[in-house]
């Protein structure tokens, strides 16, 4: 039997070698889109997915006022967790960012990603211990615990256990090397423990939120609980404390607009996908992305499938003659749904091979696209794999074969092949949900370019060409006497040296960086009005050298004494927020300091065109003079003709007096700006591709389809050509019914469009408004595409000499 | 075999309604060789296919081996057929896309029939219809008598009880018409059951009894008689 249908499957493919192309390629593209996205998916939800305590593992977020999410918290709670909290297993503060620091061993130096944690760290993420003490790595402040990967590159074949190694300036000994487990939101190279330091300096600080704190629950269930617990402890040091001194309650304070920090626990194995907040080194997916692009390769494979099931019933029209004859000599129901179904299997899987070479030969491009090392493997693929077989092979099969089976026996011999009318609505149906699915493509994509078009074009308050940013290590230790000093000084007289090389125009630096925001943020009050301000410290220079405007008052200079103890300057977001009528001169309350408003500087974007400009707070390093900690990179101004030659001397420069262990890295601030928002430009250029491909598929199938139908009136064409019908008739008549379902899909895709790519708008605080401009420009390129292919199959039909249709019974 | 008592066909469209058969009464024996016969429109067709359980009667009965078929589901009537009936058309409606061989082969392998079995069953059939060596070729390389042999030995390979004959040399010329009328003439002698329809006195002149019929009425019965020279040899 299964001979026979063989035979018969391999005859019809040689005579229809183009449709059936067509059609495989088609049902492969849609595979291998919804394969991307499985393997995107998988990738993503692995995160974590190995380690024991996931569920138990909770990250302590900070939610300090009403759209604002801290990853970190306060050390103060230190004292309590020890004693006052039984639900918890263990508790572990962390630096959740690496440290990209040099480790030394004897004359080996590797830069190696490096975690500072309290020792229980292991507790949270249970790596597997290869060599030394699996129970207690790090069991005292001069002990480092090093990857597989890190011994390999700094011992070699040597035992790293025992050995000391430098880092930081400090001596470190080797207590455990472990392997990393598998996925992981931290993976880290090294780990040290030197986090104690540093905790108990804050250990009084109910303001500091400076480090990340995860919390062990022996219960995840109590998780609410000790959310409270922690809550309410930060109340009574902060909140009930602050309304204490005003004289007031608690609730009257907060009627005043005062915001009562909660705590939020975060279980590990959510936190690659539904954090509130970025709070781990390996960073945070993006589920919304992953979400789109699931969900348009669903609607791609669907697209796909409704093609295939279309061309397949117009296709049974051809075999209608041997369904008849089978049906005749005894074939029931049954036989000929199943001998139907099989040729679907035999197509899928031939989709399916070639889905799966489409995808390999693609992978690294989509790999770079997502910055992943993605694979196909797993045995969880293989799973998904088979289910998406079965799923088509259910869906595009059974239509056709059930269609198939009804002809009725009698009519089909006679030749008589009358329609019924349910086939012909849902075949016409279908081909509208074609063009309903193109136009949401088309539609959707223009929305998408027009936006990033507008991001990447927007005036963004400072000018980034010609200008380089280096990144500059400050090393520092806080126990030194005058540290400050010293490292302003160091500051200073690098700014000096540089300046003296040939082509560079201007140096200068501040303490936070264009597109990543300040490195730390402070409040200011005047009156009754809080703001939590960016701390932009920075130099005389920085201003003028990124032609940032001052739009109110002054900038800041070395001509005023006052500039460098008492003078602060406020950009215009936080004017607003100060609702004053004029700021200049007032004084405000600055972390405890008192400062003078001298000037407002025009709103620049700090973190993105597509993030709110924040409230900063503008001072020279000598004002507050902690702000030089948080330098990390310098600025400098080139000459674009001498570009070339001026990085060489400044890079020459930089080895040999400023830093010669550490690689020169640099980068120029616009286009390291305009990667902050890389992932909009991606999604822009997915977006497009995609539409490329849907295009594609609608177009085979709208071809095959009026392919399909005209020939099946010919002889209807033939008659009116004998009747003396002109050609512009003919093909009028033919295409009329393709715009009209060109048309409903239209429709049928504009609320979808709106409402969808209405709240992908909402990502951005700056955006378009979704003009008619993309929905007429879909209409017309759709309306366009479906004549041409409509229209020249329609005149390829009025051109055929009319005897052959004519025939005589 | 078949009874056929007050059988009738009525096709109904949204506005029009035609009566096809109008109570027909016909009893076919088993080994007769019978022809329908009349003008285009009477009806012939119509009955034929009732009787090959490819159409279902308005009214009446239709006994297939003292087994009622009025009212038989599709399957039930397909089961019956594959088992019992043969058909033979006037355009032999043979799969193109498949090879003599595999054309001939489908009855069986509807019936089950195991593989080695076929194989041979199919040898046989063509050796005796004369065609065995076309058995690899494709019915369009086949001249048309060719091609109704093939439908023949198609429509026999079953073993069927009774053969049914639409217009069986409708599409051929008079040499290729009056070998399969012969065919025919040659299985009757072999104990096998016809019933034909045809236009063509001279077709209907080879079987026993003719049925002529008029707007979907048996208007007459006529005994036909053949000369045949027999040669008697001691």
């Amino acid at each position: 039997m299964i001979n026979n249908w063989i035979k018969i499957f391999l005859y019809q493919l040689k005579k229809n070698k183009l449709f059936t192309i067509l059609n495989t390629l088609g049902l492969s593209l849609g595979i291998a889109g919804l394969i991307f996205a499985i393997l995107y998916w998988n990738d993503e939800q692995s995160y974590n997915d190995w380690n024991p305590h996931k569920k138990h593992v909770m990250h302590a977020v900070s939610y300090v006022s009403y759209d604002t999410y801290w990853a970190t918290s306060v050390a103060t709670f230190e004292p309590y967790l020890q004693k006052s909290f039984p639900e918890l297993d263990s508790y572990c503060y962390l630096n959740q960012w690496y440290y990209n620091e040099i480790i030394q061993f004897k004359n080996k130096k590797e830069i190696v990603p490096i975690i500072d944690a309290q020792k229980t760290f292991f507790e949270f993420f249970p790596f597997e211990f290869v060599k030394g003490n699996s129970k207690n790595p790090l069991p005292d402040k001069n002990s480092i615990a090093i990857s597989e990967e890190t011994a390999e590159k700094l011992f070699g074949n040597e035992e790293p256990i025992g050995k000391e190694v430098t880092y930081s300036g400090r001596k470190l000994v080797v207590r455990g090397v472990y392997k990393i487990s598998g996925k992981s939101s931290l993976e880290p190279q090294a780990v040290t423990n030197l986090i104690n330091s540093r905790l108990e300096e804050d250990k009084d600080q109910w303001g500091n939120f400076t480090f990340g704190l995860l919390l062990k629950l022996k219960n995840p269930s109590d998780a609410e609980k000790v959310a409270f617990k922690l809550q309410r402890l930060m109340s009574e040091n902060r909140e009930l404390k602050w309304a204490k001194e005003q004289g007031i309650t608690l609730d009257e304070w907060k009627k005043q607009g005062g915001f009562q920090t909660q705590i939020l626990l975060e279980p590990l194995e959510n936190a690659r996908l539904h954090s509130k907040v970025d709070g781990y080194a390996e960073g945070q997916g993006n589920y919304q992305f992953l979400m789109i692009m699931v969900g348009l390769s669903v609607l791609i494979l669907i697209l796909s499938i409704v093609n295939y099931i279309n061309l397949a019933t117009a296709n049974a029209i051809q075999r209608a003659k041997e369904v008849g004859v089978r049906k005749i000599l005894g074939a029931s129901k049954s036989n000929i749904v199943k001998q139907f179904i099989f040729e679907t299997v035999l197509i899928t899987t031939f989709s399916i091979l070639v889905a799966l070479v489409i995808v390999e030969l693609s992978l690294p491009y989509y790999n770079e696209f997502l910055g992943k090392t993605l694979l196909i493997h797993g045995s969880q693929f293989y799973i998904q794999l088979i289910v998406i077989f079965l799923i088509v092979i259910i869906v595009a099969g059974i239509f056709p074969s059930v269609y198939v089976s009804n002809f009725e026996t009698l009519k089909v011999l006679k030749g008589n092949f009358g329609r019924s009318k349910s086939g012909v609505w849902l075949r016409n149906a279908m081909l509208i949900l074609q063009f309903g699915i193109a136009s949401f493509f088309i539609i959707g994509s223009y929305i998408v370019y027009q936006q990033v078009n507008y991001l990447q074009n927007k005036e963004l308050g400072f000018k980034g060409e010609q200008i380089i940013q280096i990144d500059y290590r400050n090393p520092y230790d806080f126990s030194k006497q005058g540290m400050r000093e010293k490292l302003l000084s160091r500051y200073l007289t690098i700014k000096q040296e540089l300046s003296k090389i040939k082509g560079v125009k201007q140096v200068a630096t501040g303490s936070f960086s264009f597109g990543n925001g300040a490195n730390s943020s402070s409040s200011f009050s005047h009156n009754e009005v809080t703001i939590q301000g960016q701390n932009m410290g920075m130099d005389f220079d920085m201003l003028d050298m990124m032609n940032i405007k001052i739009k109110k008052g002054r900038g800041l200079s070395e001509k005023y004494a006052s500039d460098s103890i008492s003078s602060i300057l406020i950009n215009e977001t936080a004017e607003k927020m100060m609702n004053e009528k004029d700021v200049l001169g007032k004084e405000i309350d600055w972390n405890g300091k008192k400062l003078k408003i001298v000037g407002v500087v025009t709103d620049f974007h700090l973190n993105g065109p597509h993030n709110e400009i924040p409230p900063m707070a503008f001072f020279h390093f000598k004002t507050v003079d902690w702000m030089i900690f948080n330098v990390n990179k310098i600025y400098v101004k080139v000459n674009p003709e001498e570009l070339e030659t001026t990085k060489a001397d400044i890079e020459k420069f930089w080895i040999k007096k400023i830093d010669g262990d550490y690689p020169f890295t640099y980068d120029f601030v616009d286009k390291h700006f305009a990667r902050t928002y890389e992932t909009y430009v991606k999604q822009k250029d997915l977006f497009s591709l995609l539409n490329v491909i849907v295009i594609l598929i609608a177009l085979f199938g709208l071809f095959s389809l009026a392919s399909y139908s005209i020939q099946r009136r010919m002889k209807e064409i033939a008659i009116r050509k004998t009747l003396g019908a002109e050609t512009k008739t003919l093909l009028k008549d033919l295409s009329k019914q393709y715009i009209v379902f060109c048309l409903i899909g239209f429709l049928l895709a504009l609320f979808p469009v709106y409402f969808l790519l209405g709240k992908w708008l909402e990502n951005f605080v700056y955006r378009i408004d979704i003009t008619l401009m993309p929905f007429f420009i879909g209409f017309v390129i759709l309306l366009i595409l479906t004549l041409v292919v409509v229209l020249s199959k329609a005149y390829q039909a009025t051109k055929v000499e009319v005897l052959n249709y004519l025939k005589y019974e | 075999m078949i009874t056929i008592k007050k059988l009738s066909k009525i096709f109904r469209t949204e506005e029009v309604e035609t009566k096809a058969l109008n109570e027909i009464d016909l009893v076919v024996n088993q080994g007769e060789f019978i022809t329908i016969m009349g003008a285009s429109g009477c009806g012939k067709s119509t009955l034929l296919n009732i009787v090959g359980l490819l159409d279902s009667a308005s009214g009446g009965s239709y006994q297939l081996l003292n087994q009622e078929m009025n009212g038989l589901s599709e399957s039930e009537k397909s089961k019956i057929r594959k088992q019992n009936i043969g058909f033979i058309f006037q355009n032999f409606n043979l799969i193109d896309e498949l090879s003599v061989f595999d054309n001939i082969e489908l009855p069986l392998i509807y019936n089950n029939v195991p593989t080695s079995e076929r194989k041979k069953k199919v040898e046989a059939i063509a050796e005796r219809l004369a065609i065995s060596h076309r058995l690899k070729h494709f019915p369009q390389q086949l001249s048309g008598g060719q091609q109704q042999r093939v439908a023949v030995a198609r429509a026999l390979i079953n073993d069927p009880k009774i053969i049914l004959a639409d217009e069986p040399t409708g599409n051929l010329d008079s040499k290729n018409g009056n070998e399969v009328m012969e065919l025919l003439t040659d299985l009757h002698a072999n104990g096998a059951t016809i019933l034909m329809v045809t236009h063509s006195d001279y077709d209907a002149s080879f079987s026993q009894k003719t049925i002529y019929m008029k707007d979907g009425m048996v208007i007459s019965e006529k005994q036909n008689s053949r000369n045949v020279d027999v040669l008697v040899t001691n």
